[in-house]
Formats: structure tokens, C-alpha cells, sequence
């Protein structure tokens, strides 16, 4: 297992870089005037010439890979379009000329909103997706298993962008039944924090919970006929029990790790249902710097949204490989 | 397979027959969209709101309920602007559609090929291979959409000029084909892998035939059927996302008609005027509805081992 790990780890770390220097290549090298795109257009010639040293654009393109880098493991001193020194500390995903802070502390600001909305909709995958590919792996056949892989068809084919606003219009506006969509912090009051999210949860949970179903549903028909299932059964162990302890265990690989690409994804930003509901997090984040050309957050919030996929990824192969030691030893 | 017990248990499918239907008649709407608008007598672009009275209110909200639905506009007027919603809808989705299908031509070819050989070649090559699926599958695929239609933009174009219409087009081609090819190449390599082992692969190999003739000839005709399945769930998967970039100000823009703008026209006055956000909505939804029915009637009826 250790020798797993050391590898899996490795691995990451591996992918990491390289995402971030095809991201920071295709951002920072790209483009024809990084400098002035950071300094907006009121910019005069002067403050460009400082912006561009503070970003180290009279630098080769490698040594400010290398400088980039440095800043996310040990932080550094940034200049702002004025010159003022800002201390970046690490891990320094660089500075936000437009929103005038380091793009960590942006992100920081915003992360809260967008892990409240992962966790709710996580739960909401898990019980609608998984538990109903569970119901319907069971009841193959039946009305129960047509009636909820239509369900999910539905949800698999919905967009948030739509679905979204049309329940807002019908649940929130019209009728009042739910809270209209805002975020408080659950630390001061977790039941405002609950109700205020129910709908994005429930919105985005449903959409993203018909592969779920779908998985878990043909993972447990196809791990049904295996000997060891039959065995279980053939010892005496009830339906239910012999599918919840042995089948679902079987069963779980490939669920296991499109939820951890699911959990990475979500913490990375949920750029459309933030902005369905007006949620700002760091999908909001993302979303308003790339359409007010702001290249350090973009940078700084797909480095993060690449480093929760990989982190999460890694995990969820872990998790698979504690599962099956079939995985562990190969 | 034969083609022919494939195109007899998919005739048995009753979706799969009604979604077939169902998507035909968008493709040839789509393909006829410039006939029925001249039939129908509007065009996407001028503003009938504005240069007509009667249809318009000062604040720019359609007179007539229901988005102002009558019969000179069939699926009423769009807020503001005042364009004719149903041309606006058909000439949206020859956007949404040229875009996905010119990229899931990409998509499989690149798909296929590097499948294909990585799967046929040695264990170095598919170490490779494996490594930039695991860094473009951890990319952020959406957010990098997003953000790579504005840099290759200020790349290619000046300050203050306009993006051609052809270059939004193609930029979201280019990006939809460089994060596509990478699940069907994943897929196919698995294929391939399996079949590689198999008699016929072996018996080209001994009668001396070359790596080429192996992977184009032996191989590829035999991955027809997962090529198939996963070009018919990624269209539907292109169009949506094409319309949440269009939806987040990102993808197509103005003038060219698109569904995902439209939406998010939508939402600016989705209280005052709900319709004109429900009509492409809904289209959406039927169309990525039916296209996903389709996708699984083709894997049944090609696939005799889906648990059903």
C-alpha cells in the first residue's frame, strides 16, 4: 500500500505541474499584451512599464514559470500598478490588478459559498444518484426501475441554466415555498445557511445524479452474477444484506472515482449554478475575470480548480484501491 | 456485428425509433431554416419590435401576452431588440449544431487514430498516453473553455476590432475537439487492446503484414460500433455546452442567432416576460432529450450485452 501511495502522490504532483505550465503558458504567453490587459484601459505608459516588470513580463517566458512556481511554495513580493509592494504569502497564486488583492485572498473570500454548495449537492448526488441506481439495480425491471431511470433521463438531459431559473420563477417568485437563494455563513446561522441553499442544492444535485444512477445501476447488475455474490446467497445471508455488504462493495470502483472527479470539480467552482442563483463564489470569481479580462484570477481559479480535481482524484484512487486489493498489487 | 440484426433491433426499440424521429426533424429544420424563415416571411435579424408599433412597450417588454405570441410572430418577439423568437430559435440551431457536429468529426478522427495505435502500440507509448489523459482529464474543462476564447482572441485580433464570426466558430471547435478526443480515445484503446489478442490480428501478423495494414485495416474496421455510441452522446453534450458558454457571455456573439444567448437574454427579464426564455428552454431540452434516447437505442442495438 505504501509504495501505492508514494506512486499515486508522485503521479499528481506530476500532473499538477503540468497543468500549470500549460495554463500559465497559454495565459501569460499567449496573448499579445498580458501587461495591458492587467492594467486596463486607462492605463498610462509608465504605469504599463511598472505593471510589466511586476509581472515579470521582461523576464523570459521560463524563468517566470520558475518565479510563478517559487511564489506558490514560498510567496513573494508583487508590485501593484502603482508600484506599491503587496506581500503575496505563500502559497502565492499571483495578484489581481483589477480586484487589487493577491488572487488567494479573492479565492478565499469566495471558497465558503462554493464549498456550501459542493457539500449540499454532493449529498443530494449521493442520495438521489446512488440511491436510486441502488433501488433500481433491485427492482430490475419493474415499474420502480422505469419509472426512476425516466427520472433520471430527465435530469440528465435538463440544463441548470434553464431548470434553474424556471423553479425560481415557479417555487421562489410565484408561490414562496422556498427562500430565495442566498448564502450566509453556517457558522453564524445553519439553519438560514441550509435554507437559503436548498434550491441551488437540489437543482444541481438532480441535474448531475442521472450518471450516478446510471452507474450504480449497471455496477450492481454486473456484480450481482459474480460467484462470490452467489455464495453469500447461497450461505443463508438475505437479499438486502448480501447486496448492501458484498454486491456494493464490489461495486464501488468506478463510482468511487467519478465522485472524487465530481467533488474535485464542484470545489473547483459551480460557475453555472453561481450564476443562475447569484452566488458568489469561485465559480462567480472565475467567470467575472475572464469576462473583465483579469488574467491572474483566471489563472490563480484554474490552478485551483485543476489542484482540487487532481488532489481528489488521487483520493478517490486510494479509496478504490483500500476497496479491491485487485488494484493494490497490480 | 452485422449491420443488418443492428438495424433490426433498433427498429424493435420504440424510443429509440421516436427519438430518431425526434432529432431528424431538428436536423432538418436546422438544414431548412433559411426555406421555412422565407415561408414564414421574418428574419433573425431585424428588430420587428422596433420599427413596428403595437408590439413593443416603452420599457421594452412585448404588448401581447405571452411574450407577444400572435400570428405574425409565432413564438412571440424577443424583449427589447424585438426579433422574431421562432427564426431567432431555428437559425440558433444551426449554430449550436454546426459547432457540435463539426467538432465530433474531429473528435472521432483524432479519437480513432491515437486510440487505435496507442492501444496496437508498446507499453512506453501507452504510459505517454496515459499521463496526458490523466492531465486533460484534471484540466477544469469548462473553465478553461471559458477562458480560452478571450485569449485567443486578444491573440489573434486588435483592440477594438471584432471577433470574424468565423473565428468565434472555429475557437470553439478547436477547444470542444481538444478536450473531446481524450474519453473516446480512452475507450478505444481498451477495444483495442482486447482485439489485438484476437485470431484474426494474429493471422495478419503472421503472414507478415505491416503495423500500418494491422491498425487501419484489422483493427480499425472493428470499433465502428463504440465509435457510434459515443459520437451520439457527445453531440448532445456539445450543444449544451456550447450553450452554457454562449448562457455564462462567453460563446457566440451577436448577431449570429444562438440558443444559449437567447437563454441568457432570457433571464435578464425572465419575471417580466418568462416566455422568451422557455421557448429555447424548452427546445434545449426536447432536443437533448431525445438525442440522449437516441444515443442509448444505438447502444442497445449494438451492444447484445447491456443489461437491461
Amino acid at each position: 500500500m505504501t509504495r501505492y501511495l508514494i506512486k499515486r502522490v508522485a503521479q499528481a504532483v506530476a500532473v499538477l505541474l503540468a497543468i500549470s505550465a500549460t495554463a500559465f503558458g497559454l495565459f501569460y504567453a499567449a496573448p499579445s499584451d498580458p501587461a495591458l490587459i492587467a492594467c486596463g484601459p486607462k492605463c498610462t505608459s509608465a504605469q504599463l512599464a511598472a505593471v510589466r516588470t511586476s509581472m515579470g513580463l521582461d523576464q523570459p517566458i521560463v524563468s517566470q514559470f520558475t518565479d510563478y512556481v517559487g511564489g506558490i511554495v514560498t510567496g513573494r513580493t508583487i508590485a501593484d500598478v502603482d508600484g506599491t509592494p503587496i506581500p503575496c504569502p505563500a502559497p502565492c497564486l499571483g495578484y489581481s490588478y483589477s480586484l487589487h488583492q493577491p488572487v488567494l485572498a479573492a479565492i478565499e473570500d469566495r471558497l465558503p459559498v462554493t464549498v456550501s454548495i459542493a457539500v449540499g449537492a454532493l449529498a443530494v448526488i449521493l442520495v438521489l444518484g446512488v440511491g436510486s441506481g441502488l433501488a433500481a439495480a433491485l427492482r430490475r425491471g419493474r415499474a420502480t426501475d422505469r419509472l426512476l431511470s425516466g427520472f433520471n433521463l430527465l435530469g440528465a438531459s435538463v440544463q441548470i441554466y434553464f431548470l434553474g431559473y424556471v423553479l425560481q420563477l415557479l417555487l421562489v417568485y410565484s408561490t414562496g415555498l422556498f427562500a430565495p437563494p442566498r448564502y450566509v455563513p453556517f457558522t453564524t446561522q445553519p439553519a438560514q445557511w441550509a435554507l437559503g441553499l436548498l434550491l441551488p442544492w437540489l437543482v444541481l444535485g438532480f441535474v448531475n445524479a442521472a450518471v450516478y444512477a446510471r452507474l450504480t445501476r449497471s455496477q450492481m447488475l454486473e456484480t450481482m452474477h459474480h460467484g462470490y455474490v452467489r455464495t453469500a446467497r447461497a450461505k443463508g445471508l438475505g437479499t438486502l444484506r448480501t447486496h448492501l455488504k458484498y454486491t456494493a462493495r464490489g461495486a464501488a470502483g468506478p463510482l468511487v472515482q467519478l465522485l472524487g472527479l465530481e467533488v474535485g470539480a464542484l470545489l473547483g467552482g459551480a460557475f453555472i449554478t453561481e450564476t443562475v442563483f447569484g452566488l458568489g463564489g469561485v465559480g462567480k470569481l472565475a467567470v467575472d475575470a475572464v469576462n473583465g479580462n483579469d488574467l491572474p484570477t483566471v489563472v490563480g481559479t484554474v490552478l485551483l480548480a485543476a489542484f482540487f480535481v487532481v488532489v481528489f482524484v488521487a483520493v478517490a484512487d486510494l479509496v478504490v484501491a483500500w476497496l479491491d486489493p485487485r488494484v493494490r498489487f497490480a | 456485428m452485422a449491420a443488418v440484426s443492428v438495424a433490426h433491433a433498433f427498429r424493435r426499440d420504440r424510443f429509440g425509433i421516436v427519438s430518431l424521429g425526434v432529432v431528424g426533424f431538428f436536423l432538418l429544420l436546422s438544414a431548412a431554416a433559411p426555406l421555412v424563415a422565407a415561408l414564414y416571411g421574418k428574419n433573425p435579424t431585424e428588430h420587428y419590435g422596433q420599427n413596428e408599433t403595437g408590439l413593443l412597450s416603452p420599457e421594452g417588454l412585448p404588448l401581447l401576452p405571452n411574450g407577444g405570441v400572435s400570428a405574425q410572430h409565432w413564438f412571440g418577439i424577443e424583449p427589447g431588440l424585438g426579433r422574431d423568437v421562432l427564426t431567432q430559435l431555428l437559425y440558433g440551431m444551426r449554430t449550436s449544431l454546426l459547432i457540435a457536429l463539426a467538432s465530433a468529426a474531429v473528435v472521432a478522427v483524432i479519437g480513432v487514430v491515437v486510440g487505435v495505435t496507442v492501444g496496437y502500440l508498446s507499453a512506453l507509448v501507452d504510459r505517454a498516453f496515459t499521463f496526458v489523459c490523466n492531465v486533460l482529464l484534471a484540466f477544469p474543462a469548462l473553465l478553461f473553455l471559458i477562458t480560452l476564447g478571450p485569449v485567443i482572441q486578444t491573440r489573434f485580433v486588435g483592440p477594438g476590432e471584432d471577433e470574424p464570426a468565423w473565428m468565434q466558430f472555429a475557437v470553439l471547435i478547436l477547444v470542444f475537439s481538444a478536450f473531446g478526443w481524450v474519453p473516446l480515445a480512452m475507450v478505444l484503446r481498451t477495444v483495442v487492446r482486447s482485439l489485438r489478442e484476437r485470431e484474426f490480428v494474429e493471422a495478419a501478423r503472421a503472414l507478415g503484414a505491416s503495423r500500418r495494414h494491422i491498425v487501419f485495416r484489422e483493427l480499425l474496421p472493428n470499433v465502428w460500433a463504440p465509435v457510434l455510441v459515443h459520437l451520439t452522446l457527445a453531440v448532445p453534450a456539445m450543444v449544451t455546452t456550447e450553450a452554457a458558454l454562449s448562457f455564462l457571455g462567453v460563446g457566440i456573439n451577436e448577431p449570429i442567432p444562438d440558443w444559449g444567448r437567447m437563454i441568457s437574454r432570457g433571464s435578464d427579464v425572465f419575471y417580466d416576460d418568462p416566455t422568451y426564455m422557455v421557448f429555447p428552454g424548452a427546445s434545449l431540452l426536447v432536443f437533448v432529450l431525445a438525442f440522449n434516447l437516441l444515443g442509448d437505442a444505438v447502444r442497445d442495438a449494438l451492444d447484445p450485452h447491456t443489461v437491461r
